[in-house]
């Protein structure tokens, strides 16, 4: 997030150039046969059969609690994902995504509890958010800059007494249950394991799809607003245009999540969309990587995962280890958790070339900055594909 | 391009593969252990023949952790003190030890309902979670999967309505039972009062309120000249402090939760001359953490209500309950300062009250136990002012529907029995 392409490029070809000239031959020869391994046909078609069907069966082996587990970082991977598009991918601050989340929480609850049918609730799910961040985004998005940030924290801050005060839509403070998920009849499957399979399903279409746009044209634009508003302009694509997309996008991926929230959770009240949230969400995209679609996914089991495992150690200290484990994260990895693979295959690369004693001082400073730039530099390579 | 088109491929083929092994596998069914399968009189989740495990989630960290801290502060000094005496005999003759196993949920709804997924099979019953949304967002799972979750720390009326929560009971007074004592009192005074109302516009708030008009209705020499709401998120109530001042009302009814907001509250009223005696639900009137910051010694009677004892009053400093208790919190509840909500103080009233339920359960099952839990009528727990008792037989009430109204005395509260 912090580095833009206008830094990243010239770090991007230094670092790959550095990466093949000066490192031993050994290395360049790994590189290149596992590129060519991940280009032959059967492992392009197979690894993600393999994922696919690995998934499929997965929530029929697992624990009850795991597949709940799984199930809500699946929702708040789905979040994190919006929240990439419009600033991992755009560039374009936003404080507000739980917001969108909220709203789509509130009008599958509320669709449920009038009798809809699921189908429409679903639509509507993704609509109304839609539009709401539409109109939203159309003020705010020509404002530009810290402007759009300054709008979107109103959002969650204007959400939770909204929500309180429209009790006949919301419930109020005490919130609404809707516990619409059940297994169907006939199928076998425990109710965990039917929340699970809709999540994947859900989730993994959205994330297909929002892979599919940021790997496409739409990617390209997106990229070259982050980038620099007026390159883009005189290309001819219009930042306020794209800018809109993006965060229309964004609210609507976010209202899905909102729907796969109710899914899993069964209960939304005003807590649901509070700033402090919209805040951790935030802070799982950058921890798990921006601008990334497989750091969204990393972003949303942080989310889910810290809270659960600093409750393990001690219920009493969860918001200062929570604290402790973001900071270390950052240091480490200031590029996200999705740079980690890279980082120790730089170490593992370096320290056989005997530069292993030297290479300490200078790995935390360079590995994760070139991490950014190689993951975005595999982005804009693929864009132009 | 061509690269492309054949990820695109692999992906409609990954997916339609999905489908695929989805649909075969729902064909076979396993048993990974799901709760809710046991079988009729086999013993429950988290019980064994020398010792029972009770979950909580609750609030450790954020905005309510002082008051959330308590409520597994209290419970685990009881069960601890009682512990190190060797154990709670059960109905069924056998002697066990209660475990605690406290989760925090920083007052999320998300989090208390992954937490008590997490508990449920660990535990033989949830208990003493403090806050309405986070008991809420989990009250259909517990009904669900058959999980007690009980003497829990919200007034909210749902908990305590054994129709639609057979699972559940409150432990707390409903917000109408606060309201309603004190307007109760009110009404019965021999002068006429101009009461001004501010509340908090929610449940919370709106349960005040209604609690306190049916009171006093039909009383004449009580009249409401005026009422305002205000939101729980506002960070400033000075306006409508400002306009109920204008009022000159003598009664001052103040349904409000926030913690900040009625210190600022009792200042303000003060810079603008208004002294009006003042009521204040429970969960605000700690002497320490609201009224010595407030001021209220310029306010002619602040008013409350409570069922507990204070255990910094001077009342109660050679009160045996109090001192049992003063020693046990530090000793075996991980809290080491004096309780600075009253929530500490109505934990080990649920720990008091969970005994006498375990003594009375036949059965090591939940649905033994809520049997128990039931049946229990006129128990005046440790702690509890004269006056008041634990009463689970009575539908739509929470386990303590009586309260009594007390008046600051400067350091603490005195029991009134007339308006003055």
């Amino acid at each position: 997030m912090a580095s833009s392409p206008k830094t990243s490029s010239p770090k991007t070809s230094a670092s790959k150039t550095s990466a093949s000239t000066t490192s031993a031959p050994t290395s360049s020869a790994t590189t290149s046969s596992a590129s060519s391994f991940r280009q032959r046909p059967w492992v392009r078609w197979g690894a993600p059969l393999l994922l696919v069907a690995g998934l499929a069966v997965l929530p029929l082996v697992m624990t009850e609690g795991a597949n709940d587990t799984l199930a809500r970082i699946g929702v708040f991977a789905v979040a994190v994902l919006g929240l990439n598009v419009v600033m991992g991918y755009t560039g374009q601050v936003s404080l507000g995504q739980i917001f969108f989340l909220g709203l789509g929480a509130y009008v599958t609850a509320y669709g449920v509890q009038s009798g809809w049918n699921i189908v429409l609730v679903f639509v509507l799910t993704c609509l109304i958010p839609a539009v709401a961040g539409l109109v939203v985004a159309l003020a705010a998005a020509r404002l530009g800059g810290l402007a759009i940030a300054m709008v979107t924290i109103a959002l969650p801050i204007v959400g939770v007494p909204l929500a309180k005060r429209l009790s006949d839509f919301t419930g109020g403070s005490q919130g609404l249950s809707a516990r619409f998920v059940e297994a169907p009849e006939g199928s076998g499957l425990y109710d965990d394991q039917w929340q699970l399979y809709l999540v994947l399903v859900i989730g993994g279409i959205v994330f297909l799809m929002t892979s599919l746009l940021v790997r496409g044209k739409y990617g390209r634009a997106f990229a070259i607003v982050k980038g620099n508003e007026n390159v883009a302009s005189s290309m001819g694509i219009s930042p306020y245009r794209y800018k809109v997309l993006a965060f229309t996008i964004a609210s609507l991926i976010g209202g899905v999540s909102g729907f796969l929230y109710m899914v899993v959770v069964q209960y939304t009240s005003p807590e649901t969309m509070s700033f402090g949230h919209s805040i951790e969400l935030l802070v799982a995209m950058v921890i798990g990587g921006a601008g990334s679609i497989v750091g969204s996914l990393l972003g949303g089991a942080f989310y889910v995962i810290v809270p659960d495992v600093t409750n393990a150690i001690d219920p009493s200290l969860t918001a200062l280890l929570q604290g402790a484990l973001l900071l270390a994260v950052l240091f480490v990895l200031p590029g996200g958790l999705v740079s980690l693979p890279r980082a120790l295959m730089r170490r593992l690369r370096r320290s056989p070339a005997g530069r292993g004693s030297a290479a300490p001082p200078t790995t935390p400073s360079s590995t994760p900055g070139s991490g950014t730039a190689a993951e975005q530099s595999e982005t804009e390579r693929q864009g132009h594909a | 391009m061509n690269r492309h088109s054949r990820s695109r491929k692999a992906l409609g083929i990954a997916v339609a593969s999905a489908l695929a092994v989805t649909v075969t596998g729902c064909g076979n069914r396993e048993d990974a252990g799901r709760s809710g399968d046991a079988a009729e009189g086999a013993p429950s989740p988290g019980i064994t023949d020398d010792s029972v495990t009770l979950g909580i989630t609750t609030p450790l960290s954020g905005a309510t952790a002082g008051p959330g801290t308590c409520t597994v502060a209290g419970v685990t000094a009881y069960f601890g003190m009682k512990n190190a005496e060797g154990g709670i005999e059960f109905g069924d003759g056998q002697t066990r030890t209660v475990e605690i196993e406290a989760l925090d949920d920083t007052y999320d709804p998300q989090q208390a309902a992954a937490n008590y997924d997490q508990l449920k099979d660990e535990v033989f019953a949830m208990t003493a979670g403090l806050g309405t949304p986070t008991n809420r967002a989990w009250r259909d799972a517990a009904i669900a999967d058959e999980v007690p979750q009980v003497l829990i720390m919200t007034g909210d009326p749902l908990f305590s309505d054994t129709e639609e929560s057979p699972w559940q009971l409150g432990f707390v007074p409903i917000y109408q039972n606060e309201g309603e004592a004190f307007g109760e009192l009110l009404a019965s005074s021999s002068g006429n009062h101009r009461v001004a109302i501010l509340s908090q516009n929610d449940d919370f708030g709106a349960g005040y309120v209604e609690g306190f008009k049916s009171a006093i209705e039909g009383a004449d020499n009580i009249e409401i000249v005026d009422e305002l709401t205000y939101e729980a998120t506002d960070t400033s109530v000075d306006a409508q402090i400002t306009e109920l001042a204008n009022s000159d009302a003598d009664v001052f009814f103040n349904a409000m939760s926030v913690t900040p907001l009625v210190i600022s509250s009792l200042q303000k009223a003060q810079q603008l001359g208004w002294t009006p005696n003042w009521f204040l639900p429970s969960n605000t009137s700690s002497p320490t953490a609201i009224l010595e910051p407030g001021g209220a010694a310029a306010f002619p009677g602040i008013y409350s209500v409570s069922f507990s004892k204070a255990p910094q009053s001077p009342a109660f400093a050679q009160d045996e309950d109090v001192q049992t208790y003063l020693a046990a919190l530090p000793q075996y509840g991980n809290y080491p300062d004096p309780p600075a909500f009253p929530h500490c103080q109505w934990s080990w009233m649920v720990g008091a009250t969970l005994e006498q339920v375990f003594m009375e359960m036949e059965e090591p099952t939940r649905d033994s136990f809520m049997e128990a839990l039931r049946g229990i009528e006129g128990f005046e727990a440790p702690l509890m002012l004269p006056d008041t008792s634990v009463s689970t037989t009575e539908d739509g009430q929470p386990a303590v529907s009586t309260v009594v109204v007390q008046k600051y005395n400067g350091r603490g509260y005195d029991t009134v029995e007339s308006f003055e």
